[in-house]
């Protein structure tokens, strides 16, 4: 009886030991945060965004001797399969994209500012008198299967795009831009009228206009090739499915398609006609890793790199020996909206309402944006991998973010000021401020749920408003669901005043999309006759010079500023960590980088 | 029997035709479509009306529901919206990965529990009976992502015993010999997990019932003709107690396709569960109804299946 005893107690106590060492692991990260953080905040951001361009660096170093060739193994962090469309013309998936890059059918290089360069496989001339655009091919280029590129390859992809059978969001009204194209989707014509193929390498492109945003490849412009000697024979109907999209696609890149297992993993092999030269390595390999285990897939060595590596794993691997980690600021912000008008689907038209809209007063508006303290959150929940954001461009783009704008660094006393002077008084002694007249203020926060994370977070910036005596409330009560998020603040739902969005910007940085009285995306609803001026001007075509362009883009983001009707919250960075066996890598937008110049130095990556 | 087989079947209609329309109407009261998710400050507003327009999100919900309910009848459950693909492929290839992955599951499961079971129930109360109760118990509440993550940490990244994502190897040619055995390689982690976290069910069964059983009168009828007790217990008592787990057969069988979105999560390995939770997270319409249709057969086979497997198993039980 007593060995029965002591032999269930033994058990019992190894499983609460096993318990307990499960806990500590866990348990131990959260805790530590706000002690690091409460010192480094306090300081202001100018200092935290040094350090962490400081902490990461976005060219890797590494001296050691390469080895010959070797095959470099990618983890691509995605917890669903990949849609696995391999074709720049058709694919929708960001992860089909990661995939894409190292077999890109780019046919331009790209600058700092993403803007068209003449550097790569073709050069590009615009005429911004005549609306026209002439691309040429630089030199003799050959597809991955031998075949030579040439001109019907660089129309190949407006004609798969325009067809009445094509059926994604990429014909829209930047390509009805380009002359024909209406016609030709209406299936009035067989070919798109404004584009002609001037000789063997040179194709010349009609456009209604022309604007600064067809060197981000706008207009209507598509900057990709498109192999016509096997596409061009496939029904657009037919091509989603094709072999030539999912299972053997012929590409311009670096390396070329090998095997591709649906949805889990693709290989590729150099590619020996790359235009650039031959890839070092002799292949990569990609292959899906669930996020859970991203962090421990590169403790353990089992991948070189990894994609879209989730930031909230930074404190798993920030530490690990056998990696770097590179950063960079992602094309990205997030902000926090008022609601300021409608937008009426009959006219197409933003409807601003300053007088209507219980955010209507900007001084409150101000004051809000004041009161939250998105420099602790950064640092806090976010470990400092999200920073302020002090404008409503983000600063990847270097030419046009206005890094001198201050944005509304958190200051609960200003905060407390504005309302005061603004008439905003807590009249019935609650602790909570009424509205000039007297009335009782709350005001419907509608958010995006998310991770537990954003949970917290949201509440913290409820109590931010609470201690400067704001009512805020979660609009339905909770945080809302991503679709019905978006559906609510697009249909400009009653209940909501106020709502926290963000957005990936892209490559193209005009604004007009998000912030013109025809966008139906500018969901606070803002216009004025000044504003729609500023996005004509960044658009227009005395903007194709790049200075008058800059400025124009600065005065906007200053104006945006003042009037406060969206607020710049957080901009973000993302992560790539990468093993120490890996040589030559360049993280940078900005870069000549090309992945040809990947080497490794060891056989294994290194544990 | 063969009547009733078949009248439950014709049952099976109506039943199949008003869970299509409740489920049908429940997603479309879904804020959001597919379309909502695509939107970048590049994406233009009158091309995805006009793509809403083109996929019939604007007709009245019936129209919408009929137009489905043809094409289906014709074989054909429309696009995927979020994989751009036609319904039956994707659903065919994920229904394959699953399948063989439960079927795995199933069968180490069993030949995990039912040795546990009898074994807890023949030496009742003693420190082996306890252990395995325990065992079971401790079994029963680990969640799943929980002993998920730690085998895929420990087996699959420590040791490096097991491939840690996927369901086959990129090197395999589709149709070799190897190519079986990657994929069998591939399944195997995750399915021990499935199998282990399942025994609890089985085993307080059969123990439960093994227990029972020693104190019946035919048990004591056969020991008193003398039969041996190791026979007692593998002729007499054992096939008895496996009752109330052949009623449960019908529906682990079809449960084979129902996947596991955890397990699928964790091991990054392509199945219906968690196609299921991306479908209801992209708004994937047709996806949604296919997958509640397909579920809802099942279960209903499941259990007309049950019942025959009873009636075979058990003389006693006449489905007629």
């Amino acid at each position: 009886m007593n060995k029965k005893l002591l032999a269930i107690l033994a058990l019992l106590v190894a499983f609460m030991l096993f318990l307990a060492a499960c806990n500590n692991e866990e348990e131990a990260t959260p805790s530590e945060e706000p002690g690091t953080s409460e010192e480094g905040t306090e300081e202001g951001t100018e200092e935290g965004a040094e350090s962490t361009e400081d902490l990461f660096p976005t060219v890797l170093e590494n001296e050691g001797d390469a080895i010959e060739g070797g095959t470099l193994k990618v983890a691509l962090v995605n917890d669903s399969p990949f849609q696995g469309i391999f074709s720049y013309t058709l694919y929708e998936d960001a992860y089909d994209a990661d995939i894409l890059s190292w077999s890109s059918n780019s046919l331009f290089k790209t600058d700092g500012d993403f803007l068209l360069t003449n550097d790569g496989i073709a050069s590009i001339e615009v005429d911004g008198d005549n609306n026209k655009a002439t691309i040429t091919i630089n030199q003799d280029t050959l597809w991955s299967d031998g075949e030579p590129l040439k001109a019907e390859d660089i129309v190949q992809p407006y004609l798969i795009i325009g067809h009445p059978d094509y059926a994604g969001v990429r014909y829209d009204a930047d390509f009805q831009n380009i002359v024909g194209a209406v016609e030709y989707n209406a299936g009035e014509a067989d070919t798109i009228s404004g584009i002609t193929i001037v000789d063997e390498k040179t194709v010349e492109i009609q456009f209604n206009k022309v604007s600064p945003a067809i060197y981000s490849g706008g207009d209507g412009l598509w900057t990709y090739a498109e192999p016509s000697h096997i596409v061009g024979d496939i029904p657009v109907a037919e091509l989603l499915e094709s072999e030539a999209v999912r299972v053997n696609p012929v590409t311009l890149g670096a390396f070329k398609f090998d095997r591709i297992v649906p949805g889990e993993s693709v290989s590729f092999v150099r590619n020996e006609n790359y235009w650039a030269g031959e890839a070092k390595l002799d292949g990569v390999v990609i292959q899906t890793v669930p996020s859970a285990s991203a962090a421990k897939a590169m403790e353990t060595g089992e991948y070189d790199l990894a994609m879209s590596f989730p930031t909230s794993a930074y404190e798993n691997v920030k530490d690990l020996e056998n990696i770097t980690l590179l950063g960079r600021e992602e094309l990205y912000y997030s902000y926090l909206g008022f609601k300021l008008g409608k937008f009426n689907y009959d006219t197409n038209l933003v409807e601003t309402d300053i007088e209507g809209s219980k955010m209507g007063d900007i001084e409150l508006r101000k004051a809000m944006g004041y009161a939250l303290d998105i420099e602790q959150v950064s640092e806090v929940f976010y470990f400092g991998l999200r920073e302020r954001a002090n404008s409503l461009i983000p600063p990847v783009f270097a030419s046009f973010h206005d890094p001198s704008l201050e944005g509304y660094v958190y200051d609960p006393e200003m905060a407390n000021q504005i309302l005061d002077d603004a008439g905003y008084e807590d009249v019935d002694g609650d602790g909570l401020r009424e509205d000039p007249n007297g009335e009782k203020l709350e005001i419907m926060l509608a958010a995006m749920s998310g991770d537990e994370t954003q949970e917290q977070v949201i509440n913290y910036y409820l109590q931010n408003w609470q201690e400067v005596g704001l009512d805020v409330q979660l609009a339905t009560g909770r945080l809302i669901e991503f679709n019905t998020f978006y559906d609510k603040v697009q249909a400009d739902d009653p209940e909501i005043d106020i709502f926290m969005g963000a957005w990936g910007t892209g490559t193209n940085p005009s604004p007009s999309g998000l912030y013109s009285e025809t966008a139906v995306y500018n969901f606070s609803r803002y216009t004025s006759e000044e504003l729609e001026g500023l996005l004509q001007a960044i658009d227009s075509v005395e903007a194709l010079d790049a200075d008058f362009r800059a400025s124009k883009f600065r005065e906007w983001q200053e104006y945006m500023h003042e009037v406060s009707a969206v607020i710049p919250m957080q901009f973000r960075y993302e992560l790539l960590p990468i093993n120490d066996r890996v040589k030559n890598y360049d993280f940078s937008y900005e870069t000549d980088f090309d992945l040809i110049d990947i080497e490794l130095t060891a056989d294994a990556p290194v544990k | 029997m063969w009547k009733t087989v078949v009248r439950r079947f014709l049952v099976m209609i109506p039943q199949l035709f008003v869970l299509s329309l409740l489920i049908f109407i429940m997603a479309k009261f879904m804020p959001g479509d597919p379309f909502t998710g695509l939107i970048t400050p590049e994406t233009d507003p009158a091309r995805v009306e006009q793509l809403r327009q083109a996929a019939g999100f604007y007709d009245p919900w019936y129209i919408q529901y009929i137009n489905w309910m043809g094409n289906a009848f014709q074989g054909d459950f429309g696009r995927s919206y979020t994989f751009n693909q036609p319904v039956s492929t994707l659903i065919g290839a994920r229904a394959l990965n699953t399948f063989w992955l439960s079927l795995v599951s199933v069968g180490l499961l069993y030949l995990l529990a039912i040795p546990l079971g009898v074994l807890a129930g023949r030496y009742q109360d003693t420190i082996l009976d306890k252990s395995i109760v325990f065992y079971s118990f401790i079994v029963y509440a680990i969640p799943t992502f929980v002993l998920g993550l730690i085998s895929v940490f420990f087996f699959g990244y420590e040791l490096g015993w097991f491939p840690t994502s996927g369901t086959v190897s990129i090197g395999a040619d589709p149709g070799t010999f190897g190519y079986v055995l990657s994929k069998i390689y591939h399944l195997l982690l995750p399915a021990m997990v499935f199998a282990v976290l399942g025994t609890t069910g089985v085993i307080q069964y059969l123990r439960t019932e093994i227990i029972d059983s020693k104190t019946m009168d035919y048990v004591r009828t056969a020991r008193a003709k003398g039969i041996p007790n190791n026979k007692v217990y593998s002729r007499h008592i054992f096939r008895n107690s496996l009752l109330p787990i052949a009623a449960f057969l019908g529906f682990t069988i079809t449960n084979l396709l129902g996947g596991s979105i955890f397990i699928e999560t964790i091991f990054g390995y392509q199945g219906m569960g968690q196609l299921f939770v991306q479908a209801i997270n992209g708004r994937d319409y047709s996806v949604i109804t296919t997958l509640v249709l397909l579920f809802g057969f099942l279960t209903l086979l499941g259990s007309l299946l049950s019942d025959i497997i009873m009636s075979i198993v058990d003389p006693r039980i006449r489905i007629d």
